[in-house]
């Protein structure tokens, strides 16, 4: 049996802590007394994973077996999550790949024709063809593609279907075959608490013209935390969007949870608790840290993005969205969920190279704050792990950098939209239209590999909460320019940072460190 | 960015290369204590391990200290006429310690003699037990509470074996004389043995805690006996020890000033303990570590 997650208190016994630092990592000695977070060890996974797939198929939750919806004449789609899941990419055969494959083997046994299948990357940048191959598997890649396999294309207006409103008077339209099929089978990861549920299909598949009613600053402000659905006003929105769809669509959702084996062998000693690190994983972590350090920034990146997550799968639920969410959310707080007493004055955060939206691409300054401040920050359930007014302290090196083809928006908003002001509320209502509707954006994302003229707004949007709830975010070993840029407050080392977050928090401050990934989410009572 | 070797040092610090590996106290697993299994020690008292310790202090140990410090030993005369066995109560401050009373008692004590060492410290893993065993004559001593009290101490007393006994439970970690624990009066008061108060002054300044090897510089240890105690009938551990302490604390006055001051104190009541300045830490360690001076002023008799 794994172990659970737990909370250590650094003592003068407790060796140096491993820390992320965007691509690098190091080891940081933190003050006595300071928290630690530690997620569960990973747990084991299915050891028959096909086996499981199929077993969920045929005995769904709240619905009938899905050969019984399938029929021949039918008009079937399958959508499933994009290349933002799972962090990092998942070591092949991809979960995905294996339920689409027992799908597509059930369609063809009960003589279904018109297939079709759908990235659900809402407004996302298109995955490439390889990206699409690496997730579907070389069998249904050449099956499919290009005709029947392609990204959902947002700004398409003969490819969207308007459905109507909910009873909050938000509009729901998302991509026209989804809708006008017979049935929708949506393949998931739910790799955090965040993911899945009625958040599938609604968002995954929803034009700006839906999203904008919950991705946007109010429920955002609302949404305490997004990793806490039943708390969240982002899911809540998307439940009723959800549940109008299901009013007008027969979706069957497939739900699958990932283990914590977030990092290959070779990067083992990321995985382990400190302490238990044995002379093979010190010797792992100074060749690695070393070379890192040595390697020109190309290599670096490259070595980074070539990582596989070694991911093992503990559960796959079928059937109705809200019967299989309810138990792929126990699923993945089985292996996350780790309870916490009470919260600090500081919270700290290593952030790590990647995120949902740099996937062989590159972490620009926008996407570092939405990770520390949108995902990492709020990786809580009940109340944030610092209280209100108390500093943020983040490890990255913040560069300035972006991906012109993958964020060509974001250097505009970077550029000319924080220059004026970093208030989202202002932004939102300043700026997020002309960006949305900016037609160069959009022949870039329907074009190109974009993201959305409007995700970056999104991006800083997710950090609302935090910015809202910190009284201070300092970034440990951040570019100063970039950082200032954004609001916050760049320190040389630890040590520093933590004198200046003192300023704000008081001289003998509390601390917490989330140490993460593997990814922990913490209850806080 | 830190250098290969500040890393490679930092990683060897934190995961204490060479030594024992330590779990965080709070990751630390939760287990019922089991009953201590005492470290058997008897066969360091055979003929084989007395030969081979006699040749280890002879031959390593006294050379070693004799050479890395500068020992001057005092009081062996209140040893003469006495006959065994006894309890050697000494201060603590140093690893210097044990070897130090060791291999300044006389042949006919020292082969007689064993040492009460810290179960949780030096009995840890077999082969320093076994090395301490061996080398001191040690015997595992429990210091944490709650656990069974080990009968070993009263059986080699009954064989006639003195025992060596730091009864403040640890070295000292800031050189000066902390409080003693009853357990050596307690051994006294049971098996009717008399107490040798032993003062040893310096080792904290030659090798304080946290060091492996003496300071450079051959820095002067004086370990001092004293007169043998008895208890008297129907004298309290407690109150024993307090007479033990007591009479150690004019020992560290008489090694400090001469005999006849401190006796003289000692009559008015005012001998001072041996617990060292008052004020903080810094200064108590300061004043601790401050190396005894080599030589005694004498009072000139030519002018």
């Amino acid at each position: 049996m794994s172990r659970p997650g737990f909370v250590l208190e650094v003592d003068e016994r407790t060796p140096p802590l491993l820390v992320h630092r965007g691509e690098g990592f190091g080891l940081q000695r933190f003050p006595l007394g300071t928290r630690v977070v530690y997620p569960p060890d990973s747990l084991p996974p299915l050891p028959d994973v096909r086996g499981a797939i199929r077993t969920a198929l045929l005995n769904p939750l709240g619905s009938e077996p899905l050969p019984e919806l399938l029929r021949p004449g039918m008009r079937l789609t399958i959508a499933f999550d994009d290349i933002s899941l799972p962090l990092p990419p998942m070591r092949p055969p991809d979960v995905r790949q294996l339920v689409l494959e027992e799908v597509l083997e059930l369609a063809a046994r009960r003589g279904v024709e018109d297939v079709e299948l759908i990235v659900a990357n809402s407004l996302h940048r298109r995955m490439t063809a390889k990206e699409i191959e690496r997730v579907v598997g070389e069998r249904v890649f050449r099956s499919f593609w290009p005709e029947r396999l392609r990204n959902f294309d947002a700004e398409d207006p003969d490819g969207l279907a308007y459905i109507g409103k909910t009873d909050k008077g938000e509009d729901v339209e998302i991509s026209r075959r989804a809708a006008q099929s017979d049935l929708l089978v949506y393949v998931n990861i739910n790799l955090v608490a965040m993911d899945g549920g009625h958040k599938s299909v609604p968002v995954g598949m929803g034009s700006y013209r839906s999203l904008r009613h919950h991705h946007n600053v109010n429920t955002m402000l609302h949404s305490r935390s997004y990793m806490d659905p039943p708390s969240s006003a982002l899911h809540g929105s998307a439940a009723r969007m959800g549940r109008l769809l299901a009013n007008h669509l027969r979706i069957f959702t497939v739900e699958t949870t990932l283990n914590n084996e977030t990092f290959p062998r070779e990067f083992g000693f990321l995985n382990r608790r400190e302490w238990e690190w044995s002379l093979r994983d010190q010797a792992g972590y100074l060749a690695a840290r070393k070379a890192n350090d040595a390697a020109p920034a190309r290599i670096r990146r490259e070595v980074f993005r070539r990582i596989r997550a070694p991911y093992g799968v503990t559960g796959v639920h079928a059937g109705e969205t809200e019967a299989v969410h309810e138990r792929t959310l126990a699923g993945v707080h089985r292996q996350q969920k780790v309870e916490v007493s009470g919260q600090s004055d500081i919270l700290v955060v290593g952030l790590p190279y990647i995120c949902p939206y740099n996937v062989n691409s590159i972490m620009n300054p926008i996407l570092v704050m939405c990770l520390g401040l949108g995902y990492f920050f709020n990786m809580y359930v009940n109340r944030p792990l610092v209280r209100p007014g108390g500093a943020m302290i983040l490890f990255h090196p913040v560069p300035w950098e972006f991906h012109t083809v993958h964020h060509p928006s974001y250097v505009d908003f970077f550029e000319e939209v924080l220059a004026e002001t970093t208030d989202p509320a202002q932004i939102e209502s300043k700026f997020e239209q002309q960006y949305a509707t900016d037609p160069w954006y959009v022949h870039l994302y329907r074009n190109s590999h974009a993201y959305h003229g409007v995700h970056p707004f999104y991006m800083w949007y997710w950090g609302a909460h935090a910015l809202d709830h910190l009284g201070d975010v300092i970034f440990v070993g951040g570019d100063r320019r970039t950082v200032r840029r954004m609001g916050f407050r760049a320190a040389s080392t630890f040590a520093d940072a933590l004198e200046m977050a003192r300023e704000r928090v008081g001289s003998s401050p509390t601390i917490t460190y989330l140490h993460s990934p593997p990814l922990a989410l913490a209850e806080v009572r | 960015m830190p250098s290969l070797l500040d890393e490679v040092r930092d990683v060897a610090r934190g995961w204490r290369w060479g030594r024992r590996s330590l779990v965080p106290r709070s990751a630390e697993p939760f287990a019922p204590t089991p009953e201590p299994r005492e470290f058997p020690t008897e066969w360091a008292r055979t003929p084989a391990g007395r030969a081979a310790r006699a040749a280890i202090q002879r031959l390593v140990l006294r050379p070693l200290v004799w050479s890395q410090t500068e020992p001057r030993v005092h009081g062996l005369d209140n040893l003469e006429g006495l006959r065994g066995p006894v309890v050697f109560v000494a201060n603590h401050s140093s690893h210097l310690d044990a070897p130090l009373i060791l291999c300044s008692l006389p042949e006919r004590w020292r082969r007689r003699t064993a040492v009460g060492a810290a179960a949780d410290y030096f009995f840890d893993v077999w082969w320093r037990a076994a090395g301490t065993a061996l080398a001191f004559n040690a015997f595992p001593v429990e210091r944490s509470g709650g656990r069974r009290l080990s009968d070993t101490p009263w059986r080699l007393l009954g064989e006639g074996w003195s025992i060596v006994v730091f009864p403040e439970g640890t070295r000292s970690k800031d050189g000066w004389v902390g409080r003693f624990r009853p357990g050596a009066a307690r051994l006294c008061t049971d098996a009717g043995v008399p107490a040798v108060p032993v003062a040893i002054r310096g080792s904290f300044a030659a090798m304080p805690r946290g060091r492996g090897w003496p300071r450079s510089g051959h820095y002067p240890i004086s370990v001092r006996y004293g007169r043998p105690m008895r208890p008297d009938p129907g004298e309290t551990p407690g109150a024993f020890m307090r007479r033990i302490s007591l009479s150690l604390a004019r020992l560290w006055d008489e090694d400090h000033l001469d005999w006849w001051t401190a006796q003289v104190r000692a009559a008015r009541g005012q001998t001072p303990p041996p617990a060292g300045p008052t004020g903080p830490r810094w200064i108590r360690v300061w004043e601790a570590s401050r190396p005894l001076p080599r030589h005694r002023a004498r009072p000139r008799v030519w002018s």
